[in-house]
């Protein structure tokens, strides 16, 4: 047989390896999967775990600061990768790995610094009110942590595809009327909230996380009446976005309309009323200056 | 007499539950199998309210004679109190234990007379079999929740415990069996269990007309079968993501392909679910920005079922592919619901001959005779024409001969992972 439409097919496998960075969307890190790996082993080995994880100084020292943030309620101090393991359980730990690997698997700009520093606040915040919402259903406080970081990740790699999205995410932080991906749509074929739930769907996380992050902006969704979602999806869209109303309260910083839009659907799935949010202010602004 | 009910004789709920202890014990003893059906009279409540306690207890009494006379020593029988019975049935196995209970449903039915009244009573029966080393008491309670669900669903049936739904992970009512793949689907979702394998579609002179991406799916080291994962997907809307997660896949082996030297199409599949999603498009643009891809170099494989009913959305989300440069190809074209009506509402570049038809080349004529008009149709349509399944020479001669633009088939190479094909790629001679 003839191939005439492949010239060179020879360095096909080095061509393949370099042309990964030309694709737009990370792939899910080495070390997630080698840890993956080792979690289904019938007996995973902690040792080798701790190493591969150690590997990575700022994946190491990430988890140790992770398993003492205040949202998992310890109070033991971890100073090592293995006790951080030990105290996390590995399901919870491999979720904090995809959650500081996310940020690495991107490019470092200075406008991505305040932005993941931006969403790991939200996440820390979302992980800490789980304990203080008063719903029918009880969200994980590492499955609220994943979304909060996970829930904005399309923006960057739509920022990298179009040079105007800057502007028209500043139009849709501001519009009162329409739903934020109702305004990204009328400008682009697509929106963040989908391209978030596309990341999150090959990197491998829960399913209630992908339609959460799909769903986010979708006040229809929100409504315990006329939603689709599994409630605890629609618990993690609330508990984000009441940690991104009281972050905006505390800091006075980059104001949306979204509790606006979405504000009294999440107080209802949160069984929370606006009095509650004055009580959590003080230590959610605690939480915040510890962190910072 | 303790241990029995004192209207109907039976045994009572101790007695009941003594006996099912020792029965269970019986079972496990002999390996022999142990059956319960808890009998719940439909709206007894209303007899009791109008004809009165009195009246209640006279149906009572019918109802568990006629029990009793149909049963005739094939199961233990006590009132749980109300209207509720339960037969114990040693050694009868799922089916004999099936035809108890239709002939209890069957006898309630008769018609009651109460005083002048004549009643049509209907009963709900739920059916256990004790599993290895059960709780004798939660075998039981098994046995009344099958019943409750029985109710549940309008009263007057049968509900096997087992069979009865139960709210899945995501919340969608589930028999046990789908529960299971759920379960299974989640893991593999969860744990890196889907995989794109990769087969080639040649045309005549070799080249490559494109390569459709399959999906594999295994959770704990074990493959589970498109027709086992698929129903319970569709029924979960899994399949959203299965599809999706597909889409960017594929488009991203498009990309790497098309950046190592080899400009060509990979064909994937599309459910029925993810096109009548209102979001369907999003997703596609999503896809095809993630990876980065020319459109141009992605096809959309629509399965028949789309056939069964095109409506606005479909047609749209279909419109909206084509025209940003995505191309559209029927597959399994001929069989099933494939509906030439149809065929004009769909903006469709590619028709895929279903394999039926190529397994009976060369011999059945009247197969070749179909196989050519397909072909011409396709070509009227303008469409690129393909066929499915080629397995042997002979079957590729006679297609070409036919005129079919490209095959696709175990003849020329089987579905392969991406480092297989890449392997497959560069083996192949080169001008």
């Amino acid at each position: 047989m003839i191939a005439p439409d492949i010239s060179k097919v020879a360095p096909l496998g080095d061509l393949l390896a370099a042309s990964i960075r030309d694709i737009d969307i990370p792939p899910r890190p080495r070390v997630l999967e080698k840890i993956t790996d080792e979690m289904h082993r019938e007996a995973p080995d902690f040792k080798r775990l701790t190493a591969i994880i150690s590997a990575d100084v700022s994946l190491g020292a990430g988890l140790i600061k992770t398993a003492n943030s205040p949202y998992f309620g310890t109070r033991r101090h971890v100073r090592s990768v293995q006790e951080a393991l030990l105290l996390l359980g590995l399901d919870i730990a491999s979720r904090a790995i995809a959650g500081l690997s996310l940020r690495e698997a991107f490019p470092p700009t200075p406008q991505l610094e305040r932005f993941w520093d931006s969403s790991a606040c939200i996440a820390r915040i979302s992980g800490w009110l789980t304990q203080h919402s008063q719903g029918n259903i009880r969200v994980p406080p590492e499955d609220a942590y994943t979304f909060g970081l996970f829930r904005d990740c399309g923006i960057p790699i739509l920022i990298k595809r179009f040079p105007s999205y800057p502007a028209l995410l500043q139009r849709a932080n501001q519009c009162q009327e329409k739903s934020f991906t109702a305004i990204e749509e009328e400008a682009i074929p697509t929106n963040h909230a989908i391209v978030s739930c596309l990341l999150a769907q090959s990197w491998w996380l829960p399913e209630e996380i992908c339609l959460a992050l799909r769903n986010h902006h979708d006040a229809t969704q929100l409504g315990s009446d006329s939603s689709t979602l599994p409630i605890i999806s629609r618990g993690l869209i609330a508990h984000a976005q009441l940690a991104e109303y009281l972050i905006q309260r505390i800091t006075g910083l980059c104001h949306t309309e979204e509790w606006t839009k979405l504000g009294a659907l999440c107080l209802q799935q949160l069984g929370l009323t606006t009095g509650d949010i004055d009580k959590l202010l003080p230590e959610a602004t605690a939480i915040i200056a510890a962190e910072s | 007499m303790v241990g029995n009910d004192s209207v109907t004789g039976f045994l009572d709920r101790n007695g009941c539950l003594q006996l099912v202890v020792k029965l269970a014990a019986w079972a496990k003893s002999t390996g022999k199998p142990l059956a319960a059906l808890w009998v719940d009279l439909d709206r007894f409540r209303q007899i009791n309210e109008s004809f009165g306690h009195l009246g209640g207890d006279q149906v009572i009494l019918q109802m568990a004679e006629r029990i009793r006379d149909r049963v005739h020593g094939r199961a233990e029988l006590s009132r749980m109190g109300g209207d509720e019975f339960v037969c114990i049935a040693p050694g009868l196995n799922r089916h004999q234990v099936d035809e108890l209970a239709h002939e209890i449903q069957r006898v309630i039915e008769l018609p009651l007379h109460l005083g002048e009244m004549q009643l049509h009573p209907t009963a709900s029966i739920g059916i256990a079999i004790l599993e290895n080393g059960e709780d004798p008491f939660a075998f039981i309670e098994r046995t009344d929740r099958a019943m409750m669900e029985a109710k549940r669903q309008g009263g007057n049936r049968i509900v096997f415990s087992g069979d009865e739904p139960i709210p899945g992970r995501l919340g969608i009512l589930l028999a046990r069996e789908e529960l299971a793949i759920e379960n299974k689907l989640h893991t593999a979702l969860e744990s890196g269990g889907l995989r794109l394998h990769y087969q080639p579609i040649l045309r005549a002179d070799g080249s490559i007309e494109a390569i459709e991406a399959l999906m594999r799916c295994a959770a704990d080291d074990e493959e589970i079968p498109p027709a086992r994962f698929i129903p319970v997907a569709e029924k979960t809307g899994l399949v959203i993501r299965l599809g999706e997660w597909s889409l960017l896949q594929g488009a991203s082996h498009a990309r790497r392909l098309q950046l190592a030297g080899l400009r060509c199409k990979v064909a994937i599949n599309v459910s029925r679910a993810q096109l009548v999603d209102p979001k369907f498009s999003q997703a596609l643009h999503g896809a095809l920005i993630c990876a980065n891809v020319s459109p141009d170099l992605i096809e959309l494989e629509l399965t028949e079922s789309l056939f069964m009913d095109i409506s606005d959305d479909v047609q749209n989300n279909l419109r909206n592919a084509r025209a940003c440069g995505v191309g559209l190809a029927i597959d399994d074209f001929g069989t099933g619901y494939s509906c030439l009506a149809n065929l004009k509402d769909i903006p469709a570049t590619k028709l895929k001959l279903d394999r039926a038809f190529v397994k009976m080349l060369p011999q059945d004529q009247r197969a070749l005779s179909v196989v050519r008009a397909m072909i011409q149709l396709g070509r009227e349509l303008g469409m690129t024409v393909i066929a499915e399944g080629v397995e042997t020479r002979e079957q590729l001669e006679t297609l070409w001969d036919a005129g079919v633009d490209a095959v696709q088939g175990y003849y020329h190479a089987r579905p392969m992972d991406e480092e297989a094909l890449q392997a497959w790629l560069a083996a192949r001679e080169v001008p």
